[in-house]
């Protein structure tokens, strides 16, 4: 068995080791962000601080990435989640993981704080620590320029530099952006990771594999999701749909329509702005816009960033979002986030408490409120913290639009009530796809489930986020997961009687999704309509990986990642929403939209085998063999 | 394994300029060498060496070929799913994804946009996951396609040294 190898790199010490992860957890937790939260829990002194200097970060992969599976050139960052306090796990496209895992290292795990700069340069199984002091200052951009063309490259830019809270780090033109990534890398010193290498990435059964590629691409490109909407729209194409279905977060969440969400749109985009689209090396599906701004192809919004910088703001000039999309990608800022504390601090304008010279419906100053965030100018310096920290400082926690401090996406709950209750208790804080990403099921997708009934969305919930945290694992894109969605909803349009009666039978699904989660290891088939990354797992490393035990393993990573949160100080008490979210009704009058999170929080528990305050029982953690 | 380069060697840098993973080193007019962690026996320096200069792991000198004999990538652009494992492998950059044809066309493939940037190392079909991509001999007099395939005979390559004079001129413009 072709067994993972890390490289250690104690950053205070210089102290440099190459070791080589035992058989039985590379069984157990595969890699990706699972083997990272193992890590995290052995490697992490419990209370640090996540920008001390003793803090841990791990850059790693799974063992797809590189081997020529559709969409799997996904890595992952883990580390201690500076806006939360509790773990975090970042997921990238860049060619970065591929270049590592070529230059004979499937991860890296990063202590210490330099003294200067320092570019960490991987070559052929080799690391060293080179000076970056040149590079200090630049944004994320001219920093790739000036490192070897051909490494696969992962860089930070003046937001990771002064430790913004939601720094992104960047490879090519994808970006690791969430829970503040940059900021760890910054109090670091680290200025850059570059690796570059030709070995090729191991696969078991090489022949076997290879027809089976083969097949699982030619069924991702007939999959209307995956093969025709994700290509034409991108992720962009969901702003319509969420628009139709008062899903789309508007004034900072105030309302769930807006009326102009269509100068916005993927359509939009797609009609106005699109050159062509793209992708992350390997990925069939396409789904990157590349558009023109100022004459200069750059990377095009995805659905979260229309959002959250359009409706949200109460805005809907195209032209402004292409611009800050570009604008935070070089800085090296999470869209979503400054996009968030963005639109609270003009919550708190509006409501006369605040000013930072930011107001709704006005884009135009963005760009230069954006730089003077990355370099903590002034008054800028606090919009930098997130809006937890602001929200703390000058009141308004009803409508801080956070969970555990991360901003939430652009899925506005209330009329997603599954999305709450993932937003809720997913382990990074309000991210839709660490939360299960209902609202696919429920408001922007093909299948509609009864969006406003808590009925079986803690079960949902549960299963969910088990998969896509597979999924992540073991190195693949989720968007090559939506294929689980059968292709005939897509024919027969979200209206038709039997999409329609299908949701509505899911909506009864819950017992049924708890019985399969509890037998879940007995289920020894692999599908490609079930999760065709099961079978590739058994191909690539020859762990007897089937459907059952793949999402098993999503289980074993969720609770790892809780107990890495819950030992850092969470708890039960911030597996919540802000007061708008389940107190106040998105229409007047309907007393339905509201996330009730009291009603799904016990069987969310319950489901998870945690207890009341959300701590995995022994007896589950017996089942999914962690130790602590 | 990896290809060495032996005694015979000038220092003329070609080989290091053209070498599509990098991995080759050396000062001018010195001896080149080549770092085996990183070699992938792809034969584009011996290729190009002029001198003979460069040997299999098995001590097998590499021949020279000209330029216009080297085999070209060709693309099924059918089984092409426009992935860039091979956009991205290329180092001389002379693949890319093809723009669309139309507004909205999503049906796109590679392509080899700058044929004379090819150094034939063949990463792009080795690297393809779905075969679409394929080195194919260029249509010339039969006698090149025994050639491209490095077929040499020991010592074959000092002969061939001696009789370049303007083929070896093309091959010093790929990548200079």
């Amino acid at each position: 068995m072709n067994l993972p190898v890390y490289a250690y790199i104690n950053l205070s010490t210089g102290e440099l080791e190459k070791r080589t992860i035992s058989e039985s957890y590379f069984k157990k937790y595969i890699g990706g962000k699972t083997l990272a939260a193992r890590l995290l829990l052995d490697h992490y002194p419990p209370g640090v601080d996540a920008l001390a200097p003793e803090s841990v970060i791990i850059v790693n992969t799974g063992p797809l990435n590189g081997t020529g599976a559709p969409s799997s050139s996904r890595f992952n960052i883990s580390f201690k989640n500076v806006l939360s306090g509790g773990v975090a796990s970042s997921n990238c496209g860049g060619t970065f993981g591929v270049m590592m895992k070529r230059a004979g290292f499937d991860g890296l795990v990063i202590s210490g704080k330099s003294e200067h700069p320092v570019h960490i340069c991987i070559t052929d199984g080799d690391v060293e620590l080179l000076d970056a002091s040149e590079l200090w200052g630049l944004d994320a951009e001219k920093t790739q320029e000036s490192l070897p063309k051909h490494h696969g490259k992962l860089v930070i830019g003046q937001a990771g530099e002064n430790l913004v809270s939601y720094a992104s780090a960047v490879s090519g033109e994808r970006v690791a952006g969430r829970c503040g990534v940059g900021a760890v890398f910054g109090s670091k010193n680290i200025k850059a990771i570059s690796a570059f290498g030709t070995a090729e990435p191991p696969v078991l059964n090489k022949k076997k594999f290879d027809e089976f590629v083969v097949k699982w691409v030619s069924f991702l490109k007939k999959h209307p999701m995956t093969g025709d909407c994700l290509p034409h729209y991108g992720s962009a194409g969901l702003v319509n749909k969420a628009n139709a279905n008062w899903a789309l977060p508007t004034r900072n969440f105030q309302r769930g329509h807006y009326e102009q969400a269509d100068k916005v749109s993927g359509e939009t985009l797609a009609d106005t702005r699109l050159v062509r689209n793209s992708s992350c090396v390997s990925c069939p599906i396409r789904c990157e816009r590349r558009v023109m701004l100022d004459g200069k192809e750059v990377k095009g919004p995805e659905y979260e960033t229309l959002g959250l910088f359009g409706p949200n703001i109460d805005a809907c000039n195209m032209d402004d979002i292409l611009r800050l999309n570009y604008v935070c990608d070089i800085l090296g800022m999470d869209t979503i986030s400054a996009a968030g504390s963005i639109a609270f601090a003009m919550e708190l304008k509006e409501k006369g408490i605040a000013d930072f010279g930011v107001e709704f419906g006005r884009t135009d100053n963005l760009v230069d409120v954006m730089y003077k965030i990355a370099n903590r100018e002034g008054i800028y310096s606090e919009l930098a913290n997130g809006s937890k920290w602001l929200s703390e400082k000058y009141g308004g926690k009803e409508f801080a639009m956070h969970s555990k401090g991360l901003e939430m996406a652009s899925y506005e709950p209330r009329r997603s009530v599954g999305m709450g209750l993932g937003y809720a208790t997913g382990n990074r804080g309000g991210c839709h796809l660490n939360g299960g990403y209902l609202a696919l099921l429920e408001s922007v997708g093909a299948l509609s489930l009864d969006a406003q009934s808590p009925r079986s969305k803690a079960q949902l919930t549960v299963f969910m986020q088990n998969a896509l945290e597979a999924v992540s694992a073991s190195g693949f894109c989720l968007f090559s997961a939506q294929t689980f969605v059968p292709a005939v909803f897509f024919k027969l349009g979200p209206n038709h009687f039997i999409t329609r009666m299908a949701g509505r039978i899911m909506t009864f699904s819950g017992p049924l999704v708890r019985f399969i989660l509890n037998i879940a290891p007995a289920l020894w088939i692999n599908s490609f309509y079930l999760l065709p990354h099961a079978e590739a797992v058994r191909l690539v490393t020859g762990i007897r990986m089937y459907t059952g035990q793949f999402v098993r393993l999503g289980e074993r990573s969720f609770n790892l990642e809780r107990l890495f949160s819950l030992r850092e100080g969470l708890t039960a008490a911030d597996d919540t929403l802000p007061d708008r979210m389940t107190k106040t009704p998105q229409v007047k009058g309907r007393a339905d939209t509201v996330v009730p999170l009291d009603v799904m929080l016990p069987k969310y528990y319950k489901t998870r085998g945690w207890d009341k305050n959300g701590v995995p029982k022994p007896r589950t953690l017996r089942k999914l063999g962690i130790e602590v | 394994m990896s290809y060495m380069i032996t005694e015979g060697c000038i220092g003329c840098g070609l080989c290091k300029r053209n070498c599509p993973v990098f991995a080759i080193s050396g000062e001018p007019k010195q001896m080149h060498r080549i770092n085996p962690k990183r070699c992938i026996e792809c034969g584009v320096c011996g290729r190009l060496c002029a001198k003979g200069a460069v040997q299999t792991s098995k001590g097998v000198v590499l021949q020279r070929v000209p330029k216009k004999d080297w085999p070209k990538p060709h693309i099924n652009e059918k089984l092409c799913s426009a992935c860039s494992i091979c956009v991205d492998s290329c180092a001389s950059g002379a693949l890319k994804i093809a723009m669309p044809k139309f507004k909205g066309d999503i049906d796109v493939a590679a392509e080899l946009t700058a044929p004379e940037k090819c150094v034939a190392c063949a990463l792009c079909e080795k690297r393809c996951p779905l075969g679409a991509i394929r080195l194919v001999p260029v249509p010339a007099e039969p006698s090149s396609a025994a050639a491209q395939k490095n077929e040499a005979k020991p010592d074959a390559g000092r002969d061939a040294a001696s009789a370049a004079s303007p083929e070896s001129k093309a091959s010093e413009e790929v990548r200079v």
